[in-house]
């Protein structure tokens, strides 16, 4: 049985707008998406604001009604089953809201406990663990609301793990965190995974969902482009290597080669740095043969990135 | 066992974020001397016994209602605001359970303010304690609070529907303190309106009270029959919609701000 199973999954909202005359709209938010998530797996689903990343979480935490179609986790309708579901899952959204500001971080992770039928024996010492695990230690004990928004995230985090969810909804997650401290956040993600944590994660950053998803999707407009493992979807981009030039002359029929699919140059002190798209080996001898006689000042390599594949394909969509 | 856990840190939460609150302090002080001076002025040569039943009581309950079931309504707004409605909302413990208990932190601060109100009133205008019957004052009191908890809950149900709660909660308090008879009785209302307060059990609370400070408490009974009746219609009519209404939140999506 898969942890998470969507079919034809599709949600409208309905707004009105106008105060004497009103008028209502229809916002297609999630268009029929379809997709399972086994135990044990980490799921991304990237996609542009307003994709629908956001909706389709909101439907699977029970948060939210889907319009129509199949939204089950653990085998449970999300909608009309939400009993069954509630204290096996939980879910971290990214920014500053969804805490008691007026209240400290450990009385917020006290009261969502007790909301989460956390055994009381065991408590305490779980959430001094949690506050550890996200370095909040020392100000475990003042308002949320002194907190920076990094830090505010930080509790949101330990929120999430508050009943020790069988599956983890994560909306952004590192989202205000400074580099360390999404580092702490993907090691913390990979350590429940380890413990058997299924995840569902939305990021726009693409590094991200390259190291910690085993598959991902990819939506636009409610819609699934591609879905697929990081590996499979990057191998279908026409990029097959980047590289990342500095010369101290710009030449100008690089992106004339056929084979090079996108040039991108700037200058700065007297040198010119390009990022040239080669989408076969052939059109990367011929860059190579075009710059040979200026003087190359630094020269990297690099094979197709998520976000390549990313960009190429949200583009194409939109074409 | 779980579930009067839930109540108790639901309660003891809300009066922390409240005490949290600078507008708190102008609740609890500054609302009952204001509304005990506004009624004292109205009454100021009205008999005794209409002085004590619309001034003392009368500031108390305006009071009491404005901090249960005013700032109840609020909750649910700042809730949504901060987004924790709808992480509430989505918790595995009923969600019942949870406003039940924001309801009776916000119950004790505001009992609070009724007797500050009901002391000033009686200091500033010197009022001499005269009560026909302890006993069926404090069944009535304790009573009144009940109905107001019942219409409170009715209340933040329905305005979990909507993202304009401020509009009604605006709406709300000064036609049920008017509605309600807690500033002059009902029977001064046009017909349609003085029925139409019959239906919330308010008006009965307000009328038991009265009743059990002036001699002979005529009609107690009677009261008494209404009050209960009409505050279990809405405790019946509030499970009712309980279903209902958190289904169509759901659908809707009116649960947080995004
Ligand atoms: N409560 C709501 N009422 C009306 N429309 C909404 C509501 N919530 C979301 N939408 C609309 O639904 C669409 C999808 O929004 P959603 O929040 O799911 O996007 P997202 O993929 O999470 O975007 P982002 O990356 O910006 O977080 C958007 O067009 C948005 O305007
Ligand atoms: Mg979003």
């Amino acid at each position: 049985m898969p942890i998470i199973e969507v079919k034809d999954l599709v949600r409208d909202y309905t707004i009105t707008s106008g105060l004497v005359r009103r008028n209502k709209k229809t916002i297609n938010a999630v268009r029929g998406i379809s997709f399972s998530v086994e135990r044990g797996e980490i799921f991304g689903l990237l996609g542009q604001n307003g994709a629908g990343k956001t909706t389709t979480i909101k439907m699977l935490i029970t948060m939210l009604a889907p319009t129509s179609g199949t939204c089950k986790v653990l085998g449970y309708n999300t909608f009309g089953q939400e009993k069954m579901i509630r204290d096996k899952v939980n879910f971290i959204f990214g920014g500053e809201y969804g805490l008691y500001r007026r209240l400290s971080a450990r009385d917020n992770l006290k009261y969502f406990a007790n909301l989460y039928k956390v055994p009381l024996d065991t408590r305490d010492k779980y959430i001094d663990e949690l506050l550890e695990m996200v370095g909040l230690s020392d100000r475990a004990d003042t308002r949320v609301e002194t907190f920076s928004k990094g830090m505010t995230q930080r509790v949101q985090i330990a929120r999430g793990l508050i009943n020790n969810p069988e599956v983890l909804f994560l909306d952004e997650p590192t989202v205000g965190l400074d580099p360390l401290g999404a580092e702490t956040l993907r090691g913390i993600v990979k350590e429940a995974n380890k413990r058997g944590t299924t995840i569902l994660l939305t990021t726009h950053n693409m590094y991200e969902a390259d190291e910690l998803c085993n598959r991902i999707a990819i939506i636009k407009d409610g819609v699934f482009l591609d879905l697929d493992t990081p590996a499979n979807i990057k191998a279908r981009s026409d990029t097959k290597t980047t590289l990342e030039i500095t010369l101290t002359k710009n030449p100008l029929n690089i992106a004339t080669i056929s084979g090079v699919s996108h040039v991108a140059s700037s200058e700065k002190d007297g040198l010119t740095s390009l990022r040239v798209s080669c989408q076969s080996d052939n059109a990367i001898s011929q860059v190579l043969a075009v710059i040979e006689p200026t003087t190359i000042k630094s020269f990297k390599n690099e094979v197709a990135t998520l976000e390549d594949a990313y960009i190429q394909l949200v583009k194409g969509a939109s074409e | 066992m779980n579930s009067k856990s839930v109540v108790i840190t639901s309660m003891i939460l809300q009066m922390k974020q409240t005490f949290a609150r600078n507008m708190f302090k102008y609740c609890m002080f500054i609302a009952p001397i204001l509304s005990t001076i506004i009624l004292g002025e109205m009454y100021r040569y009205a008999p005794q016994e209409n002085f004590i039943a619309f001034v003392v009581l009368g500031s108390g309950l305006w009071n009491l209602w404005g901090a249960i079931a005013f700032s109840s309504a609020g909750d649910i707004n700042r809730e949504r605001y901060s987004n924790t409605l709808s992480m509430i909302f989505s918790a595995p413990v009923d969600f019942r359970l949870i406003w039940l208990g924001k309801i009776f932190g916000n119950t004790i601060l505001s009992i609070c303010s009724f007797f500050i109100s009901v002391i000033f009133a009686m200091v500033l205008y010197r009022i001499p304690v005269q009560v026909y019957s302890w006993g069926l004052l404090t069944l009535a009191f304790a009573l009144t609070i009940v109905s107001f908890i019942v219409i409170s809950i009715f209340i933040a149900y329905l305005l979990t529907l909507s993202r304009r709660t401020t509009l009604f909660m605006n709406c709300l308090e000064f036609p049920f303190i008017l509605i309600c008879g807690f500033a002059f009785p009902v029977e001064l209302l046009p017909n349609p309106i003085m029925y139409l307060s019959f239906i919330f059990p308010p008006t009965w609370a307000v009328k038991l009270l009265r009743s059990s400070i002036v001699a002979d408490a005529p009609d107690y009974m009677h009261i008494l029959v209404w009050l209960l009746a009409t505050t279990i219609g809405f405790i019946l009519l509030s499970s009712l919609l309980y279903k209902t209404i958190f289904r169509q939140v759901k659908i809707a999506g009116t649960l947080d701000m995004a």
